[in-house]
């Protein structure tokens, strides 16, 4: 090979349920990322929008998801959102724990389909992936209120899912591409497929 | 607590050493009692049994011998909550009740009322029944969120990976909750010197202008290295785990649980409350929505 060729790594195959020792470790990462920004971002009070509460850190689950499978981004969102709420002091909702699970296992069903961080047609499924996550998560979360609280679909809807799903998928659709791309450059460098 | 303008940022857990009843009690336990409450307690909507769970959740709270000055961040969220599910939903627009209450009812303030000073006059058909059902989610919620509000503040953080081990979750997913909770304190330095960083670069985190996307867009670069950096940083930890053989053998624990008598007396008394709720709900039909005769001749009249 001369100097001039450029290396090209040996692509490996993406397994889409591997849970090895880089899975618990970005699993644990990616959990304890999400519930520090979540708190950080909580007491920065960001400008937001009436009483929306702006949550930018959604967006560490749907990228886990996406970066290193399913199970990475269901434990990111789940275990993140345990230990941000632990923090703040906010109680243990296991529904929404759940919620925010299924809102980083959805993207991560596309890891595997996902080579070039920085390719168009990647951050475009990125970008369907999220919203599907944010639907499902929210959704279950949001049917579990029926359930506790006794609400009708129409107050669930209106009061629980709306908020959050329309929240969540502008922060998701903004900060994913920005953090796909930045992503695609470190794996590079670093060798990673 | 976290200082977003110091150069420290300080993330502490809210668990502190109370030498209470909850101390004492197997945090396994106490697991499984809080999620044998939450479902019970969903199976009812009748205010008598509603009534006895809530007293459970009040006799189970004080166990904590928490401060007002430490939960009331908690339940201040809980107010909220409540103030839209019961407030909002159930008594201004009905909403809240349409799962539970049936239509019609007993119409109280027929000719509605006029709100002083401002003279509007309000008439929203709030009827008894929805009224009664918002004393009974108060009850239910106001139970629940007791015993699940408690958790943060009583239960040592130490304790989360031993702990969901010995409830028979594997390995692997145990000890990724124990990892995170190592990692929070690196991550929130990490968090503070990024800040820093970009602040001295002229980012202005609070003083942005413009709409919802441009704002979202401004955390971009506060979240994009902290991320970046973890994502490197891990490969080590990875390397480091691998090197001493992770996943290899059968985990021990530092953190040592040990079951006492009292704990197995709680175990069975969540285990027969969840089977004497089922049977109770499912197999007598007890339980549903009901509102006493007493409470709609008050009302009504």
């Amino acid at each position: 090979m001369s100097e001039k060729e450029e290396y090209q790594m040996p692509e490996k195959k993406k397994s889409l349920f591997k849970f090895g020792t880089r899975e618990v470790v970005y699993s644990a990462i990616g959990a304890a990322l999400y519930a520090v920004l979540t708190y950080a971002t909580n007491f920065m009070q960001l400008p937001g929008s009436g009483n929306v509460a702006m949550r930018p850190a959604v967006v560490i689950p749907m990228f886990f998801g996406i970066a290193f499978g399913p199970i990475v981004g269901f434990i990111t969102g789940f275990v993140g959102n345990i230990l941000s709420d632990l923090l703040s002091g906010w109680g243990f909702w296991f529904w929404w724990d759940l919620g925010n699970g299924i809102m980083g296992l959805i993207p991560g069903l596309i890891s595997v389909a996902i080579i070039d961080y920085k390719a168009i047609k990647s951050l475009l499924l990125g970008e369907l992936f999220v919203i599907l996550g944010a639907a499902g998560g929210m959704g279950i979360a949001a049917i579990s209120e029926m359930w506790v609280s006794g609400a009708d679909m129409t107050a669930v809807i209106y009061a629980n899912f709306l908020p959050a799903f329309l929240t969540n998928i502008a922060n998701g659709l903004i900060l994913l591409p920005i953090l796909m791309v930045a992503y695609a450059a470190v794996a590079q460098r670093s060798g990673r497929q | 607590m976290l200082v977003s303008d110091s150069t420290i940022m300080l993330v502490t857990w809210r668990y502190k050493y109370r030498n209470s009843i909850m101390d004492s009690i197997d945090p396994r336990a106490r697991w499984i009692f809080s999620f044998a409450f939450l479902i019970s307690c969903t199976m009812f909507w009748d205010a008598r049994f509603l009534i006895f769970f809530f007293t459970i959740a009040v006799v189970w709270y004080t166990f904590g011998r928490t401060k007002w000055k430490e939960t009331r961040h908690g339940w201040l969220l809980v107010s909220v909550m409540l103030f839209s599910m019961i407030v909002i939903n159930t008594l201004i627009t009905g909403g809240g009740a349409g799962g539970v209450v049936p239509p019609g009812g007993h119409e109280v303030w027929t000719q509605g009322f006029t709100i002083p000073w401002v003279n509007w006059h309000v008439h929203f058909g709030l009827t008894a029944e929805r009224l009664w059902f918002a004393i009974c989610q108060l009850l239910r919620l106001g139970g629940i969120s007791a015993i699940f509000v408690l958790i943060p503040y009583t239960m040592d953080s130490r304790s989360y990976g031993a702990t969901f081990h010995g409830l028979g979750m594997p390995d692997r997913f145990a000890y990724t909750m124990e990892l995170s909770f190592r990692f929070i304190p690196t991550l929130a330095q990490d968090f503070a010197a990024t800040l820093d960083a970009q602040k001295a670069r002229g980012y202005e985190i609070e003083k942005v202008k413009g709409g919802l996307f441009r704002k979202i867009l401004r955390i971009a670069p506060l979240i994009v290295p902290i991320t970046m950096n973890s994502i490197v940083a891990s490969e080590d930890v990875a390397n480091a785990m691998d090197l001493r053989c992770f996943g290899q053998y059968k985990r021990t624990w530092l953190f040592k649980l040990k079951f006492h008598w009292w704990d197995i007396l709680l175990i069975i008394f969540s285990a027969l409350m969840l089977m004497g709720s089922a049977v109770a709900a499912y197999g007598f039909k007890m339980g549903n929505f009901w509102v006493p005769e007493y409470f709609i001749n008050l009302l009504v009249g």
